[in-house]
């Protein structure tokens, strides 16, 4: 019965796009594509349920009709992530049913609602795929489709160079995932025959797997320092896409790794663990540092995302450095926490690209210095967003927490450990752990006390309005998601428990982590009962104006802008930022009495400078160098020909 | 019983706080040869406060008056999770003391926005630089905690108590010097006193927590102000009953009580009398030095967890 219910939810989902065609000339059939497409999600939602918390297993299996091996099987790890892909999914195409028609006309539309359900299924595949053939087309599909959509919000030069990195860097990582598979493969084409091989594998070749399979979902995962794409390709999406792209299809990147590191390999020499853990405590800080210094919205939410993606690996770096020294049950906090935070991030992140899509609807900018002022114009998307913050810096009765609480707690239980090293390092990451958190907190301060409160920095923003219902919904949704999960964490916790035990033998998710779900909900109502008797509390009001110093009145161009409330920052870390700055005085011979100042300061990613130009140029200089075997005499052709030939025939004679 | 005398713990320090203030304002001023206001004085200021209206920016949005609120309930909270005169707490439960530093930041993060919510530049001018200072004392503040933590086998802040009573006053290791002097930092940082913040300035320019709360008045201003009071107890509970605590109550019996109230009155007092010191004799730091200073507390701290693994 179940069974037939995944057939049907994946079915159901490749036929939207065909209906989207049908009836793309039919213009009262406009609503068919979201209602259909969100259908299909709910009834994925429904078999990840039922898969995740009751241990169901589906498998859909075509390599007996096809001539290659094709097959998906969804364990429970598995059923998780494909939660995390529709639950998400399914508010974010509520919001889309109404962004898109608002935004995107005639032909555009129609690809619209043809590529978003292909880049679903594609990272449906991905996730569900028990075959290498079956993973890496999702994950090849998965690249294009996205790309495919980010073209839909135009292609100027600019946006070509972006998607051309975005594209560059996607197949450079899906030849290093090519490549882990490929180290199984003439052995091994499916996952239960993978397993299996893993075991016999002598160290190195399983140290081969697991660096190939690092590298691989590490550049998908965004990683520092193979970010670079991140900050380029995410921002320049539709917002509904960029939610999608920054919630979900990053975590196909950590499902990738968790599948190779823990399911095929179980685990491996410690040093794995340290790897992950310091790319995680690097990631995490530059991650947020660079947010901090943004100020176009979604440029700052996509290197949040490199953020979450350190905390993330933080936790799996843990698990690993604990499976290396045999405490499964510790494993399984750390591995359970960093899945968590997959889930959480996923919600709160699509929940803040969602909000950033709603103001740039109602005030046309994403501009921070040009906002300001909207809560009081968008109330419920200024909420949505307010708990969105909150979730995302992992302040308490909010989701974030919650997997942040666990992996502190996973950090503590380390100093246990009989290897000193691991006793002194994990519990070290905490710091870096609150480091990061505090970071966050002061960026997102910045975000929504710049972009939300105070007054509106500019016309559009003052004549900003609130958005359509079914946008208003699918972010209440997720923010309702957000709370829920924040105080009653015990909801996800137990299956992630489950699922953490039949992934690593001999586990069991430690009492801490139960303790946890039956605290929170007392420590909210203590919260929340005098938070209610307060403001229950009639106090007297009185609007007045604020105090302008003696000036007739305040506007919005004196109040702190975003650069201004990020600048202490940015000079105690100004280390990380190396910012070029030029000034240009004129007339230069006359410095105290210029005509005009011009100032210019850029963030130069020092990586971009170190790490890749070198390499680029490497390349370049190789290719012109080439490029002199190209003469366009035809001679020289020949003569390349017969040389092809003799060299061709003496290695045959030698072989 | 236990729940009842946690519950007054709690009671205790929240109808106390003000009146700690009120004594390092007068025993301020005594050293600086004034007479100054009676110890009472904060009692007063809050009836007065809460009697009046509250004003509001006619710019500011819900947030504006919730910010007091939030900040108020989670001082609670983090007061909830504070041994005071017997070995438990109200909210005591494994791996506490992360929730103690996050529910601080929850507050501060509120009224970060309630400041930005004002409409002026002295608001953002504040939470930008309070920004800074709880950013950087983030870190040192929970590794502090946690090498206290590791020390004694123990997540939650009164199971470290319990531990701490068992130990010898004169078997203090090298751990408890180095978490001490770190925390000691982080509080000074954190309670916004000099030489990081100074509570008494009247120059807009050189605020940082008197800057976000500028706009604020009547009631709201109350509830800041009285949670800003139990903040500055409850930190100073923490320092006694994680490096101190020695004479807290071990049965709840009525004579042990009594004698742990006597003991953590005099190490109270001791501690304002320290900090009133302290703040007639140094001088405000200048806002980019406060870094450096959070600076050696974070290597305190770090040094603090490296010695609870090297010292087993």
């Amino acid at each position: 019965m179940t069974q037939l219910a995944f057939n049907s939810f994946l079915v159901a989902m490749l036929s939207v796009p065909v209906v989207t065609l049908i009836s793309r000339r039919w213009t009262k059939a406009c609503a068919l594509p979201p209602v259909l497409l969100m259908g299909s999600l709910a009834a994925g939602v429904a078999v990840a349920a039922v898969g995740f918390w009751g241990g169901q297993r589906f498998t859909v299996d075509v390599s007996q009709v096809a001539s290659f091996s094709f097959a998906l099987s969804v364990d429970r790890l598995s059923a998780f992530f494909l939660l995390l892909i529709c639950s998400v999914a399914l508010p974010v195409i509520l919001f889309s049913s109404s962004y898109i028609p608002r935004h995107y006309a005639g032909v555009r539309r129609h690809w619209l609602w043809v590529l978003l359900p292909l880049f679903l299924v594609s990272m449906v595949l991905v996730v569900t795929a028990s075959t290498a053939f079956a993973f890496l087309f999702g994950w090849e599909l998965m690249t294009l489709f996205s790309a495919g959509l980010i073209l839909m919000d135009g292609d100027s030069e600019q946006r070509r160079h972006n998607i051309f990195i975005y594209l560059l860097m996607m197949h450079a990582g899906a030849a290093a995932v090519i490549g882990a598979f490929l180290l199984f493969l003439p052995h091994a084409g499916n996952f239960r025959e993978m397993r299996a091989i893993a075991t016999l594998m002598p160290p190195p070749m399983r140290t081969a797997v697991f660096l190939l399979a690092f590298v691989g979902f590490g550049t998908k995962a965004g990683i520092v320092p193979l970010h670079l794409w991140l900050p380029r390709a995410h921002p320049i999406a539709p917002s509904p896409v960029s939610a999608l792209m920054s919630g979900i299809m990053l975590k196909t990147a950590i499902y990738g790794l968790v599948r190779f590191a823990f399911d095929f390999l179980g685990g491996g020499p410690s040093w794995w663990g340290y790897l992950v853990l310091f790319t995680g405590c690097v990631s995490g800080l530059l991650g947020v540092l660079y947010a901090i210094s943004e100020h176009d919205l979604k440029r700052l939410l996509a290197y949040h995302s490199v953020e979450n993606i350190g905390i993330i690996y933080l936790g799996l770096g843990s698990a690993l450095v604990f499976t290396a020294n045999h405490v499964s049950i510790l494993a399984a906090l750390a591995l359970t926490a960093a899945l968590l935070h997959c889930l959480n991030h996923a919600i709160f992140k699509s929940l803040l690209f969602l909000g950033a899509g709603a103001i740039s609807d109602a005030a046309h900018t994403l501009d921070l210095e040009e906002l300001g002022g909207l809560q009081k114009r968008m109330r419920l998307t200024g909420a949505a967003f307010l708990i969105a913050c909150c979730s995302i810096v992992g302040l308490p009765l909010f989701n974030g927490f919650v997997s942040e609480w666990l992996t502190f707690r996973s950090f503590l239980a380390a100093s246990e450990l009989t290897n000193l090293s691991a006793a002194i390092v994990l519990p070290l990451a905490a710091g870096v752990l609150a480091l990061i958190g505090g970071l966050a907190a002061a960026c997102f301060a910045k975000v929504y006390g710049v972009a939300f409160l105070g007054r509106p920095r500019s016309r559009e923003a003052e004549s900003a309005n609130e958005v359509s219902l079914p946008m208003q919904a699918g972010m209440g949704v997720l923010a309702t998601v957000c709370v829920v999960i924040g105080i009653f964490p015990g909801l996800v916790l137990r299956g992630l428990g489950t699922l953490t035990e039949e992934l690593l033998p001999g586990a069991a998710l430690p009492p801490t982590a139960a303790s946890l779900s039956v605290l929170l909900p007392w420590i909210a109502l203590f919260v929340l009962v005098p938070v209610a008797g307060i403001a229950a509390f009639k106090r007297a009001k009185k609007l007045t104006a604020t105090w302008a110093c003696g000036l007739p009145g305040l506007d919005g161009r004196m109040e702190y802008t975003s650069t201004a409330f990020s600048k202490p920052l940015r000079r105690v870390f100004s280390e990380v930022y190396k910012a070029d700055r030029t000034l240009d005085v004129v007339p230069a011979d006359q410095p105290y009495f210029p005509a005009s100042i011009s100032y210019r300061s850029v963030r130069t990613t020092s990586f971009e400078r170190s790490l890749y130009r070198p390499g680029v140029d490497a390349i370049v200089t190789a290719a012109n160098r080439l490029r002199q075997l190209q003469t366009g005499n035809i001679q020289v052709y020949l003569l390349y020909i017969f040389a092809a030939l003799i060299a061709l025939l003496m290695f045959m004679r030698w072989v | 019983m236990t729940l009842a005398m946690n519950a007054v713990q709690v009671l205790l320090l929240i109808l106390l706080a003000p009146l700690v203030r009120g004594v390092i304002a007068r025993l301020k001023a005594r050293i600086q040869n004034r007479h100054g206001a009676t110890v009472w004085r904060p009692y007063a200021d809050l009836v007065k406060l809460f009697r009046k209206e509250d004003l509001v920016p006619d710019s500011a949005s819900f947030v504006f008056r919730l910010a007091p609120i939030v900040v108020f309930a989670t001082t609670l909270v983090v007061a909830a999770f504070v041994p005071l005169l017997h070995g438990s707490a109200l909210l005591g439960v494994s791996g506490d003391f992360i929730f103690l530093v996050y529910f601080l930041a929850l507050g501060r993060f509120f009224l970060m926005l309630g400041a930005m919510d004002g409409g002026s530049s002295f608001g953002g001018m504040g939470a930008s630089r309070e920004a800074l200072v709880s950013t950087l004392a983030e870190a040192p503040f929970l590794l502090a905690l946690m090498s206290v933590a590791i020390l004694a086998h123990n997540g939650s802040i009164a199971g470290m108590v319990q531990w701490t009573i068992g130990q010898s006053f004169f078997q203090f290791s090298a751990v408890h010097a180095l978490a001490f002097m770190a925390l000691a930092l982080v509080a000074i940082a954190e309670t916004g006193r000099i030489p990081v913040d100074n509570p008494t300035t009247h120059l807009e320019l050189t605020m940082i927590h008197e800057a976000m709360v500028l706009e604020y008045s009547g009631p709201s201003l109350a509830l800041i102000e009285w949670a800003s009071a139990i903040k500055l107890t409850v930190v100073m509970a923490l320092l006694i009953a994680l490096f101190v605590p020695w004479g807290i109550a071990s049965s709840l019996s009525a004579l042990a009580l009594v004698v742990a109230s006597l003991v953590l009155l005099l190490k109270i007092a001791a501690l304002v009398l320290t900090l009133a010191l302290v703040e007639s004799s140094v001088a405000k730091l200048r806002m980019y030095l406060v870094p450096d200073f959070l600076g050696v507390a974070s290597a305190l701290a770090i040094l603090a967890v490296v010695f609870t693994a090297l010292m087993r």
